[in-house]
């Protein structure tokens, strides 16, 4: 007997509280870095807005108008001539971007041609999202996990807020959603579409943007099995026996191609964006195409 | 067994088969697993695959295949042996055994033997007597019944033996026994040929009651060589085989005497011929060096013919014209001839000096030469008499003397001469005594050392004819002919041109005569050796002795001496095997064929009915053990694949991945098992890849795995000590040793190569030697120990076993001239100082191939500067032992001296070979060193 084609991540097993916090905690650290790897590979910086405000970035100087903040004036500018400038900053404001990673079981699934297992991935791209969005110092928030925190270190502390609490393995309802916010969906988008639209659509009717990146691993939409199969679900446990596998795999194809064209139309029909990952795939990949999702305003492309 | 010869060795697991059902049940019962997977999306694949397959059994047909598989093993390992030996032991009684242990009984010697033993062994179970009857060197005395224990013991050690087997003597004494005993069962283990007496054999084991059984042996393979005449133009001889609707070819090979081939013919048999012919027309030099013939397919004394023509004891016959005068032998004219020739022929001397009737007399009793000492004129009649003789292939040899000198000239002389004779430094002559001048390359002298103490005072003179040069043998110094000779037909005149006594010249008395009298006669024609009746046999002792399979071995205690009567032929019997029989100078060969005999195969149908005729087992048994394992390994194969398709991984796109991989692992090993069920057993030696790499990296001595595991732990154990000792006295370091298997190492790595002969070991295969062979002519060295203590390792025919190993595993390769290593060698002289090459024994020269001594300057040198090295050095003091030594640094094996320096000497002498190998005649330049600086510094 050869050893099966799909596995689950050793974590699924386990089904203590305590050893699933620490594998969580041992692992989010690594992501945290492997997140940051990939996010400053992709791009270098987060854009302000082009015009001033509070913010960190030299926008421009002015000469001063009397009854501002003395502590405004750039003496140094000032030195040069007679007038007197003030030093404005280039206005950033902060952003709210909601994160979610899928964490079911079905998640954890990894075959041998994946890098990694989709959970795995996930996190890396939600992280890395967040270190991103972190330094341009945008609002991040988990939902159903953690408030809203603006901090340097957003990442971090949304990944200890994530140790603490159980997986999220089902989707969250978003009601702390509120207007111009974004929210990422990280998932494979495997539950009933119905429950999925649903909770998409009490969302957007909160006025948010919305991006879904659909991680799938590349065994189950290549479907490389053959033979003799018995087929089980992680999720539910249900098990189903092929005698002829690879007879499948044209029929399995074009259901699953459906599947995923169901999931981008539900996407486009919120004016969500949608991006499909594939576990054998780099994460930056995944990052960069979100990062054009995120940044080219409302749309899908 | 259903009517066909099939029979298990181990009946009882047969019962196994009722198991057969069960296994049936179980695989019908248990469908192959399926592939279990993980599928997150099933519920994507649920709308595909509607309902839950029902757990499929296995196909029938790979229940089948596994049944039968199952069945196989079972089959198999209950043994089943197609055509079992067909002689089973039945009745009750003694049993009796006619075993043929002649020479054709040689080359399945252990079938028989077997067969033997297998009888006696329930012979044994059921507590009967055993009887045997050997029809070749026949002992009435070991006919009795005995305890089928004590027939085992002497079963086993029972050797073919190098005689024909006599069936009517067998047959007297099977009659007998039957009439004594009367035993239950008469088996005759044939060896397939009918001889005279076979039919009163057949007829002895027809008046025998209870079962009779014969086992013939299959014939086709049986040849033998009758005999080869030596004739002037060629040697030609007769291969004998049974008469076979199918052509066969064998191959015949002649040796010296110091076991060198000489020459090989591949012998043809035509279809439906029992017999071929081979010509050796080698030149007369080479021919006449040959003292053996053999097939070299066929290891049996009658495969073997041994030739005496050239080291025959001669008869000579001495006539002198002085009468004899007893009282003062030393002046007597046939003494120091008598004296010169007795140390290989036989001396007859005239009963009377009267030419006329003592010529005839001695004709007569068959002389090989016949020396005429200063006979000056011969009769007429005995002139005839002397002239047909020597056109026969008589020899004549005259000595000069003055009647000689005064008769002149005779048809019986090889050249004209001078009216009388000529003097050298006597009073009335100018010049003073003449010595010999070295021989000339055409003389039979050639390569005797010219004797300088030789000096002739008086001699004949010839007269200066146009072919006198070639009629010279020997010269003076000033070209005056010494010895001439003239062939006549078939024969030989030779004229010495001084007397056969000390008074003309003082070469009767040296050593040289001797010599170069053996060499005169021995160009004569040996016309046989007669005993001469009225003064008593003459004895000759065995010397050496063919065995059953064909080798020479030195003679044991049984073998008598040859005695040789008057008109008299020595025959083959127990007493006298075939071999060589007198001494190294002058011997007598004996031979198992005599000419003009033919192999006739046993017919079966002369033991009429009642007797059952078979074959050897091992002739016709099949065991069918392998073959059924092979089979199941095959189904096994089949049914991996089967297995591998119906879980669907022989699609091109999954063999990639790791499980088919696997899979297709264990269908090769199980593929490899099923060749080896059939294959014999490789080579257990398992070699490393990189071993190539290491080797080439470091120097290292190597030696080579015999297969006699003592023998190479003491290889490996003498070259580490000698590593050791090398890497301590000398700034060569080599690496660990290695053991090197033959056929299969690459040698080029190695500078020298140990190779201790073992008689254990199996002897390696031409292909091997090939590999051998070209390493040699790549400059490497081997260095052969036949440990045997100096036991004559190329010397005369009386070769230890070791050796004659040594010679049967060389006669493949070209191996040039060899000598002991010369005191100038560059051996003695390559790191130390050494005279000898002592091991653990010391009484062994160490052999190296010769080198040429170009020119005077050379031989004075202190040493000799040969190009390369000696491809072969040959030693026989067991150089590994001495220099074997322990884990802990200690020597394993004590010296064979009381010398403590012994085994010092002995690692010198593997250091002087080292260096020799690696450093080739470097050595012999550097002793030149000083004289070379001191020119330069002028």
């Amino acid at each position: 007997m050869s050893p099966p084609i799909g596995s689950a991540a050793p974590r699924e097993t386990s089904r203590e509280t305590m050893a699933r916090a620490r594998a969580r905690a041992a692992l989010i650290p690594d992501l945290l870095v492997e997140a940051r790897k990939v996010a400053s590979n992709v791009f270098a910086g987060w854009h302000g807005r082009r015009k001033r405000g509070i913010g960190e970035d030299f926008w421009q100087f002015r000469p001063y108008v009397p009854g501002e903040n003395m502590a405004a004036i750039d003496w140094r500018r000032s030195a040069r001539d007679d007038h007197v400038y003030v030093r404005d900053r280039e206005w950033q404001a902060a952003h709210m971007v909601w994160l979610w990673v899928d964490e079911s079981p079905s998640m954890l699934f990894k075959s041998q041609t994946a890098r990694v297992p989709k959970q795995s991935r996930s996190l890396v791209v939600a992280f890395a999202l967040a270190e991103l969005l972190a330094r341009s110092g945008e609002r991040l928030g988990w939902l159903g996990v953690s408030r809203p925190i603006t901090s340097r270190h957003a990442a971090e502390r949304l990944g200890e807020a994530l140790i603490a609490m159980p997986p999220q393995t089902r989707f969250p309802a978003g009601t702390e959603v509120r207007n111009h916010s974004d929210v990422v969906l990280v998932s494979d988008f495997l539950q009933p579409l119905d429950e999925i639209a649903d909770r998409i659509r009490s969302m957007a009717r909160n006025g948010a943007r919305g991006h879904l990146v659909q991680v799938v691993d590349p065994a189950e939409e290549d479907f490389p099995y053959a033979g003799r199969v018995e087929f089980t679900d992680p999720e539910t446990g249900e098990r189903l026996t092929a005698g002829n596998a690879q007879a499948l795999k044209t029929g399995y194809g074009a259901l699953f191609s459906q599947h995923i064209e169901e999931v981008r139309a539900l996407a486009r029909s919120f004016s969500w964006s949608h991006t499909l990952h594939h576990t054998d795939k780099l994460a930056s990949q995944a990052l960069a195409s979100l990062h054009v999702h995120m940044t080219q305003g409302r749309g899908t492309r | 067994m259903l009517g066909l010869p099939l029979a298990f060795a181990t009946p009882m697991i047969l019962t196994a088969l009722v198991l057969l059902p069960v296994i049936w049940w179980l695989l019908r019962l248990t469908p192959p697993r399926p592939q279990t997977e993980l599928f997150p999306p099933l519920a994507i694949l649920a709308r595909l695959v509607r309902k839950e397959e029902t757990p499929a059994k296995s196909p029938w047909w790979l229940t089948l295949l596994r049944l039968l598989m199952a069945a196989l093993v079972i089959l198999a390992m209950a043994g089943p042996v197609l055509n079992p030996r067909a002689a089973k032991l039945a009745g009750e009684g003694p049993v009796a055994i006619v075993l043929d242990n002649g020479w054709a009984s040689a080359p399945d010697w252990e079938d028989r033997r077997d067969a033997a033993l297998a009888l006696v062994g329930e012979a044994e179970t059921a507590s009967r007597t055993v009887a045997f009857v050997e029809t070749a060197g026949l002992d009435p005395s070991a006919m009795q019944p005995m305890d089928a224990a004590a027939a085992r013991a002497i079963l086993s050690g029972m050797e073919p033996k190098p005689l024909k087997p006599d069936h009517a003597a067998a047959a007297g004494a099977l009659s007998r026994l039957i009439s004594e005993t009367s035993p239950g069962s008469v088996f005759l283990l044939s060896d397939g040929l009918s001889r005279t007496g076979t039919d009163s054999l057949a007829a002895a084991m027809a008046n025998a009651g209870g079962q009779r059984s014969v086992i013939a042996a299959r014939t086709d393979r049986i040849v033998a060589l009758d005999t080869v005449r030596n004739d002037p133009d060629a040697m030609t001889g007769t291969v004998l085989r049974t008469a076979s609707p199918e052509a066969s070819a064998v191959t015949v090979e002649a040796f010296d005497l110091k076991g060198l081939p000489l020459a090989r013919r591949t012998v043809t048999f035509e279809p439906g011929a029992d017999n071929a012919q081979f010509r050796l027309d080698e030149p007369v030099e080479l021919r006449n060096q040959i003292v053996r013939i053999s097939v070299t397919e066929m290891k049996s004394a009658g495969a073997v013919q041994l030739l005496d023509d050239r080291f025959r004891r001669r008869l000579v016959g001495l006539i002198s014209g002085e009468a004899a005068d007893v009282s003062q032998p030393l002046l007597a004219p046939l003494y120091y001839i008598g004296k010169a020739l007795s140390p290989f022929g036989d001396v007859r001397e005239a009963s009377t000096p009267n030419l006329a009737t003592a010529v005839p007399e001695l004709i007569g009793q068959g002389v090989s030469a016949l020396v005429l000492a200063d006979v000056g004129t011969i009769p007429e009649e005995t002139e005839k008499t002397l002239s047909d003789w020597i056109a026969k292939g008589g020899m004549l040899i005259r000595f000069a003397g003055p009647r000689l000198a005064a008769a002149g000239n005779s048809a019986l002389l090889p050249v004209r001469l001078r009216e009388g004779d000529r003097s050298l430094g006597g009073a009335l002559s100018w010049e003073s005594p003449k010595p010999v001048a070295p021989f000339e390359r055409g003389s039979p002298f050639f390569g005797l050392e010219p004797p300088k103490e030789v000096t002739v005072q008086r001699q004949v003179l010839a007269l200066q004819d146009f072919d006198l040069e070639a009629k010279t043998w020997a010269a003076l110094d000033d070209g005056t002919p010494l010895v001439t000779a003239e062939r006549r037909e078939a024969g030989w005149i030779v004229l010495f041109h001084v007397s056969s006594d000390a008074t003309w010249s003082n070469l009767p008395i040296s050593g040289t005569f001797v010599d170069m009298l053996r060499r005169v006669v021995s160009q004569s024609n040996s016309t046989g050796i007669r005993g001469d009746g009225g003064t008593g046999d003459v004895r000759l002792p065995p010397l050496n002795i063919l065995n059953g399979r064909g080798e020479l071995m030195p003679p044991d205690v049984a073998v008598k001496p040859v005695v040789l009567r008057q008109n008299e032929t020595p025959k083959v019997s127990i007493d006298n095997p075939p071999g060589f029989y007198g001494t190294e100078d002058g011997f007598l060969s004996l031979n198992l064929f005599e000419g003009g005999e033919k192999l006739t195969p046993l017919d079966r149908s002369i033991f009429g009915g009642g007797v059952e005729v078979s074959s050897f087992a091992r002739d016709a048994a099949v065991d069918l053990k392998p073959w059924l394992l092979a089979l199941a390994a095959l189904l096994l194969v089949l049914d991996c694949l089967a297995v591998l398709w119906i879980a669907g991984s022989l699609q091109p796109a999954n063999l990639r991945r790791p499980a088919a991989r696997g899979a297709a692992t264990s269908l090769v090993a199980a593929l490899a098992l099923a060749l080896a069920f059939t294959a014999n057993p490789p080579r257990a030696i398992a070699q490393d890849g990189n071993a190539d790499f290491a080797a080439a990296l470091t120097t290292r001595l190597a030696y080579v795995v015999t297969g006699d595991s003592a023998v190479d732990e003491i290889s490996r154990a003498g070259l580490t000590g000698l590593t050791q000792f090398v890497a301590g006295r000398t700034a060569l370091e080599p690496g660990e040793p290695v053991g090197l298997d033959l056929s299969t190492d690459e040698l080029a790595f190695y500078p020298l190569i140990y190779w201790p002969i073992s008689l254990n070991a199996p002897l390696p295969d031409a292909a091997t030697m090939a590999r051998v062979d070209t390493f040699m002519k790549q400059g490497g060295t081997i260095l052969f120990d036949t440990r045997d203590q100096g036991g004559g390792v190329l010397g005369g025919t009386a070769n230890s076993p070791e050796a004659q190993r040594l010679q049967l595993m060389l006669a493949s390769l070209d191996i040039p001239p060899l000598e002991a290593v010369p005191s100038d060698h560059v051996l003695t002289k390559a790191f130390y100082l050494l005279t000898s090459f002592p091991g653990r024994y010391t009484g062994g020269d160490l052999w190296v191939e010769q080198s040429v001594v170009r020119n005077v300057e050379d031989a004075t040198r202190p040493a000799r500067a040969g190009d390369g090295v000696s491809t072969i050095l040959i030693t026989s003091n067991d150089l590994a032992a001495a220099w074997a030594i322990d884990s802990g640094g200690q020597a394993m094996f004590p010296t064979a001296s009381a010398d403590i320096t012994q085994r010092e000497m002995a690692f010198r002498s593997g250091v002087n070979i080292v260096m020799y190998a690696m450093t080739g005649n470097y050595k012999a330049d550097q002793v030149h060193i000083p004289a070379l600086l001191e020119r330069l510094g002028q």
